[in-house]
């Protein structure tokens, strides 16, 4: 399979657009790598920001870093986000270049913009990715890559469609201690796999059985946050980062931490591009309050090889996850913090990488995005990959909603004889935006 | 020794049919969720939401049209909230038949109640709600509009490409609704 994609702008179609807005908007003269190919002497990739909040950090960060690359903008629809995200840019460049957008659709119509990060909360990064991509943009979208199984099919087909770079914010595949592991599993270091745990924090943010609607603080485009979504009040507790324990823009710590141990043990598996067949699990879910993510998540699914992965809640305090690997010659364990295995010795056998099998490598998540922009080949964690992580999360939540087994057909992306869990693979979008 | 009679103080019947009665007197006097969710709002308490939605979630197939039932009775009561009623869609939205097109599509007048209707009606695999949606794109405007043509183009109507040309042609048309137009043609057009 050839995965190379073009660049999507010629220059002349690039000079003639630009000859178009010079006279209206005013540019920073910085020239998109894209226009001048890969050998150009600028060969700065140029990138936009859709969201600068908590998680938008690092990344800006990291890119502030990068000669090879150059921020030009940033949109929120938090106005005190956009000021301090612009002046952290501007600071970093020692300019006052970094142009603000409330609304995302006005920076990626900008052709002098190559790639931007998706940073929003999880029910826009659907619909920003597919956007941005529409306008020929290349995407690096945060995890989890979506809200809901239908939106994550979408996305992967656009990117096909317009042949973009797409990378999901699944980091720790640019993590040598994480891949090595994999590595070693999928070269059969353990012998038979057996079975997979994978452990995620519990909750850290708590709210009461009732809530208030507040007014919305000036600077703040509420509707526009809200976006698909349904219709709800402002009220801080579901905006900024708590978002992730409403229902209706995200799916809690499954996707928050799960999707990252996830993902491992996908790679591990070489289930890339399907998933497991069968999801059963228990899980509890709060029955009033503004929060409606599980507070105790318990899922396990059964691959077609027979391999049980388990996915769970630590109570333990530790703000972090892990993937642990039984087989045959006993287990390893991988974390951010610790790669540990019960016998020693097997560390140094994931190190060596004897095996035949070599998963790609990559030492720096951005590093490797702004290279796939570049060779047009695609990342280490392409949205396909990403795409199927998050259907393994999603399929973990709908299976503890309908607490009963579900037998799932990951070719065709479906549920087997389950009407209702069919539906839940999807849901509509409050006008007027839509996935078409 | 006599049992203790289990009759409340003051009753004067001591038949067993008369003791049951009194019983079911105060089984009926508790809460039901069907009807509660009638009244549900943002930040109050959803628990009967939440019992409404274990029951849909975990009902066999065989009981799902008496709960259908039920939902349509709630989204019918008069004094339903908005909240209540985006909620029952909801919840049609997983067990929702064709049972349900009459009563849902007649929710795409009432323009506080249209992304509810979409919620259930973008879900239920009958021909009646394309009609409906295409019978609903005239007398919509703006935003909503745009919004019912997405529900269109992602449930692969081709019926609806005549009537979504003369949509992206026309001047009078908001940009949002010709966008709309537009990527529904090219989603449509790809499929047939």
């Amino acid at each position: 399979m050839n995965s190379s994609l073009p660049p999507s702008v010629s220059r002349r179609a690039f000079l003639k657009t630009s000859a178009v807005t010079a006279a209206a908007v005013a540019f920073p003269s910085i020239v998109p790598s894209r226009v001048l190919g890969q050998n150009a002497p600028s060969k700065q990739i140029t990138v936009g920001f859709i969201g600068v909040g908590n998680i938008a950090q690092g990344h800006m960060d990291t890119l502030l870093g990068f000669p090879e690359s150059r921020i030009l903008a940033v949109s929120d629809v938090d106005q005190a986000h956009r000021e301090a995200a612009a002046a952290k840019i501007n600071a970093g460049y020692e300019n006052k270049d970094c142009a603000r957008y409330n609304d995302f659709r006005e920076m990626i119509a900008r052709p002098d913009i190559d790639a931007v990060f998706v940073c929003t909360p999880d029910h826009w990064h659907a619909l920003a990715a597919i956007e941005a991509m529409r306008r020929g943009k290349d995407v690096y979208v945060e995890k989890p890559l979506t809200l809901t199984i239908r939106e994550g099919r979408e996305l992967v087909n656009t990117a096909r469609k317009f042949q973009r770079v797409a990378q999901t914010g699944t980091q720790q595949r640019s993590s040598k201690r994480f891949h090595d592991t994999a590595e070693f599993i999928r070269n059969g270091g353990l012998g038979k796999l057996e079975r997979i745990e994978v452990l995620i924090p519990a909750n850290n943010k708590y709210c009461g059985a009732t809530w208030q609607a507040e007014p919305v603080p000036a600077g703040l485009d509420w509707d526009l946050w809200l976006g698909p979504a349904p219709w709800a009040p402002f009220t801080r507790q579901g905006c900024h980062y708590n978002f992730r324990f409403v229902l209706d823009y995200a799916a809690g710590q499954v996707t928050n931490w799960g999707v990252h141990y996830i993902d491992i043990a996908q790679w591990a598996l070489g289930m890339d591009e399907s998933g497991p067949v069968e999801i059963e699990g228990k899980g509890e879910f709060p029955s009033t309050g503004l929060f409606s993510t599980a507070t105790k998540v318990d899922f396990t699914c059964r691959y077609a090889n027979g391999v049980l992965l388990r996915c769970h809640t630590r109570y333990d305090g530790v703000g972090d996850g892990n993937v642990r690997f039984f087989g045959e010659r006993g287990w390893v364990d991988v974390s951010r913090s610790a790669n540990t295995a019960s016998n020693p010795a097997m560390l140094k056998e994931i190190t060596a990488r004897a095996g035949a099998i070599k998963l790609p490598l990559s030492i720096n998540h951005h590093d490797n995005f702004l290279s796939a922009i570049r060779s047009r080949e695609r990342p280490v964690s392409d949205v396909e990959f990403g795409h199927r992580t998050t259907t393994v999360c999603n399929l973990g939540n709908i299976a503890m909603q309908l607490g009963r087994k579900l037998r799932w057909d990951p070719a065709r992306e479906a549920f087997v004889d389950d009407s209702i869990a069919n539906r839940m693979r999807e849901r509509s979008m409050r006008a007027p935006w839509s996935l078409a | 020794m006599a049992e203790k009679s289990l009759l409340r103080p003051g009753s004067a019947k001591a038949d067993k049919k008369s003791e049951f009665r009194d019983y079911e007197e105060w089984f009926v006097g508790t809460p039901d969720p069907w009807k509660e969710i009638i009244r549900l709002d943002h930040g109050t308490d959803r628990t009967f939401g939440s019992t409404v939605r274990s029951m849909v979630l975990n009902a066999e197939p065989a009981q799902r049209p008496a709960m259908e039932g039920k939902l349509l009775e709630a989204l019918g009561h008069p004094e339903v909230t908005d909240v209540g009623r985006m909620f029952v869609c909801r919840m049609l939205a997983l067990i929702g038949s064709g049972k349900s097109v009459p009563a849902l599509s007649a929710l795409l007048e009432n323009t506080r109640a249209i992304d509810a209707a979409r919620y259930a009606l973008d879900v239920i695999d009958d021909p009646a709600v394309d009609d409906a949606y295409r019978a609903a794109l005239g007398r919509m405007s703006g935003p909503a509009k745009a919004g019912l043509i997405g529900s269109i183009a992602l449930r692969g109507d081709v019926k609806a490409v005549g009537a979504l040309t003369a949509i992206k042609a026309a001047n009078g048309e908001p940009e949002v609704v010709r966008t709309a137009a537009t990527r529904a043609l090219e989603r449509l057009q790809a499929k047939s």
